[in-house]
């Protein structure tokens, strides 16, 4: 019954913002962007990174490998806007040197890949989990 | 292992589980499962050929770890984004009793708003690759609860990719769509939080089944993955860390020398102080200010010179700057208290003002400011800026700088002020 109401309430809240959209005026261009979104991500977006996955799962090392892709994707995410960003006529919009800073942060994390790799190389152990994640083993007969 | 397997289960069965065979494989690929399928009811269409998924981790406790991190931030960014369109355009009955403290609730509030959309980016990529598979059900409908779940589904998918990428574009200033961007950022946002909280309701036993690595809808899982979904969330969390700490310098200052990706640096502006709508913008370059005269419109209506205002008594205050768009800066501003103003016109202290502007056009240029604003103490006409005078971008000759209120209200190139 709770979630019948939680639900019924979501719907109502869907409502207003679909009011405040029809009464707005400009529906149709924002439909074709909401549509845009969905096509964006489940026909490139998705594809693209299920693919790298695919390419990934065979490589040593994969988790690691894979969170290095991640944090990089996410912060090639945000960057992307203000490098493709038109000139501005503001100079305290935007001020920094967007495609140097991608640079610095994708060396970053492949230095960083890099490190933990060697380290863990030298240890002659494969990845496993760190001590704290582990959970604390009962001894037999105790 | 024989033994292990005889142990009689009990009600803490975490410590009993089996060791996890992955874990010593020579490979971390793992085999793939086959599941008993389901006899069907013969489909009335035949299958076309979808892409089938065997990697791992599409399961549902992945998507319920991720998706409670995705949902508070959205309650967070809605919450704040609701209370910013309310002051910025407050009904009637509230413009009079918005409160001017604290100081840095617009900042902090503002400030929450931004990093928690930001924020949320990796997560959301995260959660739809959890659910992705999903899309390629066969049939696609089977009945009309699927249709409408899959409908909500796809609105809760559009909006909030919509609201993120408008979110993301608008804090660089950068428009590509026809539609305007505050009215429709507004009304997705209702979207993108009503049909999260349908979509709660809806997978509501899901999420029950899948809360904790012991709930029974966890424990159906292949164990193996425990430890891979484990490193799978490490690498989103410190996607989410990473996109945080190089933008949130932009309003938590202390952090501002880790900003590679934030749209404004607090340090980088005229007078030390970041312009969000310069001059040249607002149509005020080239403009002869020489004659330049402040009216006040109220009992006793009055006009002021630039070296009479400056001749009145003068306040310094510290106050931020703080922007929607998720920037902010606190500065010393120099000039005339605005209930001095007031009373030397013969205002109530606590009157309700509106003040306008020279720019010419503008969705910000005449400006409402309640009482609660009108009479605090800080809230100046402002002179001066960081111990110099106001330069032209920052409102020269004189501006508005109230605490507690949003950016764009804090009316630059005052020319006149009625008090109502």
């Amino acid at each position: 019954m709770v979630r019948y109401a939680v639900g019924a309430f979501g719907v109502l809240l869907i409502a207003i913002g679909g009011r405040l959209l029809w009464t707005g005026g400009e529906l149709s261009e924002v439909a074709v962007w909401l549509a845009g979104a969905i096509v964006l991500h489940d026909g490139l977006i998705a594809p693209f990174v299920l693919t790298v996955g695919l390419l990934v799962a065979s490589v040593p090392a994969r988790g690691l490998v894979r969170g290095a892709l991640i944090v990089a994707a996410a912060l090639t995410a945000i960057a992307l806007p203000p490098m493709l960003a038109p000139v501005r006529r503001n100079p305290s919009v935007l001020p920094l040197d967007y495609p140097r800073n991608w640079l610095l942060a994708m060396a970053a994390i492949a230095v960083v890949t890099a490190l933990v790799l060697t380290a863990r190389a030298l240890r002659g152990r494969r990845p496993r989990r760190p001590s704290w994640l582990r959970t604390p083993r009962l001894r037999r007969g105790q | 292992m024989v033994e292990d397997m005889r142990t009689p289960r009990l009600p803490w069965p975490p410590r009993f589980r089996l060791p996890k065979p992955s874990l010593h494989m020579p490979s971390l690929r793992l085999p793939s499962v086959k599941l008993p399928r389901p006899r069907l009811p013969k489909p009335r269409l035949p299958k076309p050929p979808l892409p089938e998924f065997k990697g791992r981790l599409h399961d549902p406790r992945t998507a319920t770890v991720i998706g409670r991190w995705l949902g508070v931030l959205i309650a967070l960014c809605f919450l704040t984004g609701f209370l910013s369109h309310y002051v910025q355009r407050p009904p009637d009955w509230l413009a009079g009793v918005l409160p001017s403290r604290p100081v840095w609730g617009y900042r902090l509030t503002q400030g929450i708003h931004v990093a928690s959309g930001i924020a949320a980016i990796p997560l959301l990529f995260a959660k739809l690759w959890t659910v992705y598979p999903r899309l390629f059900v066969w049939p696609p409908v089977s009945s009309v609860r699927h249709a409408l779940e899959r409908l909500s589904i796809a609105v809760l998918v559009a909006a909030t990719v919509f609201q993120l990428l408008t979110g993301l574009l608008n804090i660089i200033q950068w428009y590509p769509w026809p539609f305007s961007f505050v009215p429709v950022h507004f009304a997705v946002a209702w979207v993108v939080f009503g049909s999260l909280v349908l979509h709660i309701a809806v997978k509501y036993p899901e999420i029950k089944a899948h809360w904790s690595r012991q709930s029974p809808g966890t424990l159906e899982l292949l164990a193996a993955d425990g430890p891979d979904r484990r490193s799978l969330l490490m690498g989103v969390s410190a996607a989410v860390g990473a996109v945080t700490v190089t933008t949130v310098g932009q309003t938590v200052t202390p952090l501002k020398s880790l900003i590679l990706f934030a749209p404004r640096d607090p340090d980088y502006g005229e007078q030390g102080l970041p312009v969000n709508r310069s001059a040249a913008q607002a149509g005020m370059v080239g403009r002869d200010l020489s004659g330049y005269r402040l009216t006040v419109l109220g009992r006793d209506s009055y006009e002021l010179t630039l070296d009479e205002l400056a001749a009145m008594a003068q306040h310094t205050v510290r106050l931020p700057i703080a922007c929607v768009e998720g920037w902010s800066k606190y500065a010393t501003w120099s000039g005339v208290r605005m209930r001095d103003l007031v009373a030397r016109a013969g205002g109530r202290p606590d009157s309700l003002v509106r003040v306008v502007s020279m720019e010419r056009r503008g969705a910000y240029r005449v400006m409402e400011m309640g009482g609660g604003y009108t009479e605090d103490p800080l809230t100046l006409l402002a002179l001066r800026l960081n111990g110099q005078v106001l330069s032209l971008d920052h409102g020269f000759p004189a501006r508005v700088i109230a605490p507690n209120r949003p950016g764009v209200w804090q009316t630059k190139w005052v020319a006149r002020m009625e008090i109502i």
